[in-house]
């Protein structure tokens, strides 16, 4: 090879490399910060779809953990980072990233939030709640649901229960009764998971963590009636029920090994009806949360996803947005991943309804679900709160002294 | 001498530099954050004095917290320390099986703690744990391993001195092997005893490597996190809950800056006590020397 032709191919070989790096950095990217799991799994397979219809288009995808994705997104949001387009919110993170200005307003972008999304899911992606203008769409439907072996109650000749001490007593008798499985099972560990199988019960006994006077509301006659329901039911739930997480309870209910689980998300719901995994396959029924001195309050846990301010590419951001979030994609997205949807025409499809029989059990629980507070320090809050049900639950505190505690920690961190 | 101090001063210099640069900044920055409520950096804070630090104090998590890094500390190091030793002092023997023995002791060390904690949180597990299944065997109950707040805090050690017990075997395998052994052939012949051997040479020479070990396993027991994370969550109640997974709630999950950077400067002077009394050790035992 002479000189002459080293240099030229030299010279060609660094033209490709410039130009190549030229069109890397002019590609147009979207980078959306969302969910690990069957969360993520709908992600995947909605950019995939996306890419097929904007094939020079590219997405950088996180998935990450609840906990890891808040802490990510609010640490970029503090520092004004502009490395996410679109940002997955859970409902109650919604305050504080709609407050602080990190989401933009999806009405003045253009494509509103029609009416076919299901309210309170609607009403949590505005700001001020209910009433102001969109920064966010519901993306995943999920509400707090209840479930139970119909074949055990049938056995003990219990019915479905209407109230929190028919929780109670079906929990008592068919613990008593059942060598191998427990009266009933929830999430144990702190922080999310021990309140989010609280508020159901507190909520039902008329009590609020934060009433509307804007302070805590773990103080009256309610919350301690709740508390103590709650503890009563511990008594029959498996050893070790304090380090209990989703998986465990999710076990529970597949291997048979209890009879009501007070707490279950839709995501968990397909796997139970499989005969590959579950032991007691089409023997749970799934209902809304039970009501006691008020009617059934099922929480509702919508996951959210709106575009970042600091986004630099917001129109497209916006565009993967009503994708992700329209009727054929929800559908699609509900039947391939089991992903629930917030619209209340996918609950109306009979295909969608064919596949999951408690849908329409769901979308009842949806359309009655109950946001958590809608305070900037919810975070906080529900760490509080967590942190002393567990100690009344490990018997490290009397259930009065703990939501005593609780109440005046929730005071300190809603005046902060 | 004189140019070689300033040759010295010169060849110290780039590392001076960058740990000015990337540890006394943070710590300098972190010393101010602390007297200042915040919900992230100086922007918007308001100076509080020591007002993060007299909450800290009178924060029953925050005291228990201390409690249980105080005493998670002091139980791992002595507990690897003592293992490891015992393991060096058997392996540094003429034994058969050395060469496996030894890969085998040293295999936990290698494992990544996310790994080491998926295995025991198996483990652990109260009904079909191996742990527990083993004790059934012999016709006994089940142990609550993390739920159980008296024993929650030891399933932690257990794990920690699985795991990294192997560091102390190593660094003190290597000290007895820099032991000369013509002493140990003196001692033979003078009629002394393995005890008397051990108590009045091997140890005696150890005691740096000892030091060391111990030093290296309290400022890494004190600032354990990611087993806590994993197994327990800090939980249950509080019962394992350390100061390194207080600062991480308040500072990533609170985002209360001024009192996560109070609890920071507290462990730093305390990991800074154990360093010295460390240090103190040693220039004694050189002076002696």
């Amino acid at each position: 090879m002479t000189l002459g032709t080293k240099r030229l191919i030299g010279a060609l070989l660094s033209t490709s490399i410039l130009f190549g790096a030229v069109s890397v950095a002019d590609a147009e990217t979207l980078v959306i910060a969302g969910r690990d799991g069957s969360m993520g799994q709908a992600l995947e397979l909605a950019v995939e779809a996306y890419l097929e219809q904007n094939p020079d288009l590219e997405v950088e995808r996180l998935e990450l953990t609840g906990g890891g994705l808040l802490e990510t997104v609010t640490i970029a949001m503090r520092e004004g980072s502009d490395a996410y387009d679109v940002i997955m919110i859970d409902d109650p993170w919604a305050p504080e990233f709609m407050a602080n200005g990190w989401l933009r307003d999806l009405d003045e972008l253009g494509g509103g939030v029609d009416e076919d999304f299901v309210a309170p899911a609607r009403d949590v992606s505005r700001h001020p709640y209910a009433e102001g203008p969109h920064y966010a769409v519901p993306f995943v439907g999920n509400v707090e649901l209840f479930a139970y072996r119909s074949d055990l109650f049938d056995q003990y000749g219990l019915s479905r229960p209407e109230s929190w001490t028919d929780v109670l007593t079906a929990a008592q008798t068919i613990g008593e009764g059942e060598e191998d499985v427990s009266g009933v099972v929830f999430r144990g560990i702190k922080a999310n998971p021990i309140v989010t199988g609280f508020l159901p019960i507190l909520w039902a006994h008329g009590a609020r963590v934060v009433g509307e006077d804007g302070r805590g509301g773990l103080d009256g006659e309610g919350a301690l009636q709740a508390l103590e329901l709650y503890l009563q039911l511990a008594e029959h739930a498996p050893r070790g029920v304090e380090t209990y997480n989703s998986t465990e309870v999710r076990d529970a209910l597949m291997q048979g090994t209890t009879a009501i689980s007070i707490e279950l998300w839709p995501s968990w719901a397909p796997s139970l009806d499989d005969p590959e995994l579950s032991k007691v396959p089409g023997l749970i029924e799934i209902m809304a949360a039970p009501g006691q001195v008020q009617g059934p309050a099922p929480m509702l846990g919508a996951w959210l996803v709106g575009v970042a301010t600091t986004s630099q590419n917001p129109e497209r951001a916006r565009d993967f947005i009503d994708f992700l979030t329209s009727p054929e994609m929800q559908k699609r997205l509900a039947l391939e991943v089991g992903t629930p949807p917030t619209r209340a025409s996918v609950y109306a499809d009979d295909e969608v309804v064919g596949a999951y029989r408690w849908y329409p059990a769901q979308l009842d629980a949806l359309n009655n679900a109950q946001p958590r507070p809608r305070i900037t320090q919810w975070s906080r809050v529900e760490t509080i709160l967590g942190d002393f049900l567990q100690l009344a639950l490990i018997g490290e505190m009397e259930p009065a002294d703990a939501l005593a505690e609780a109440n005046e920690r929730i005071n300190d961190a809603l005046a902060r | 001498m004189p140019t070689s101090r300033h040759t010295a001063f010169l060849l110290i210099l780039p590392a001076a530099l960058v740990l000015a640069l990337l540890t006394l900044y943070p710590l300098g920055r972190g010393l101010a954050l602390s007297f200042f409520a915040t919900d992230y950096g100086f922007e918007g804070a308001t100076y509080v004095g020591t007002e993060n630090y007299t909450d800290l104090l009178g924060d029953r998590f925050f005291r228990r917290a201390m409690q249980n890094t105080v005493q998670f500390t002091l139980m791992a190091t002595v507990s690897e320390v003592a293992l490891g030793l015992a393991l060096a002092l058997l392996v540094n023997r003429r034994m058969p099986g050395r060469g496996v023995v030894i890969p085998l002791l040293i295999a936990p060390f290698v494992l990544s703690t996310m790994v080491v904690t998926a295995i025991w949180s198996a483990w652990f597990h109260y009904d079909f744990g191996y742990l527990n299944n083993l004790l059934r065997v012999f016709g006994l109950e089940g142990v609550p391993w993390l739920f159980d707040p008296d024993i929650a805090l030891l399933s932690l050690v257990l794990v920690d001195l699985w795991q990294t017990a192997p560091l102390t075997f190593l660094i003190l395998l290597a000290g007895l092997q820099a032991i000369d052994r013509e002493l140990y052939e003196a001692a033979w012949m003078d009629g002394a005893g393995p005890w008397r051997i051990l108590l009045t040479i091997t140890l005696p020479l150890l005691i740096p490597h000892i030091l060391l070990a111990t030093l290296l396993r309290s400022i890494e027991s004190f600032k354990i996190f990611d087993k806590v994370f994993a197994l327990t969550g800090g939980g249950p109640g509080h019962a394992t809950e350390t100061l390194s997974m207080f600062l991480y709630r308040e500072g990533f999950r609170f985002f209360e800056i001024g009192a996560a950077s109070a609890t920071a400067m507290i462990m730093v002077v305390i990991a800074g006590l154990l360093a010295a009394v460390y240090a103190w050790s040693i220039m004694r035992s050189a002076r002696r020397d």
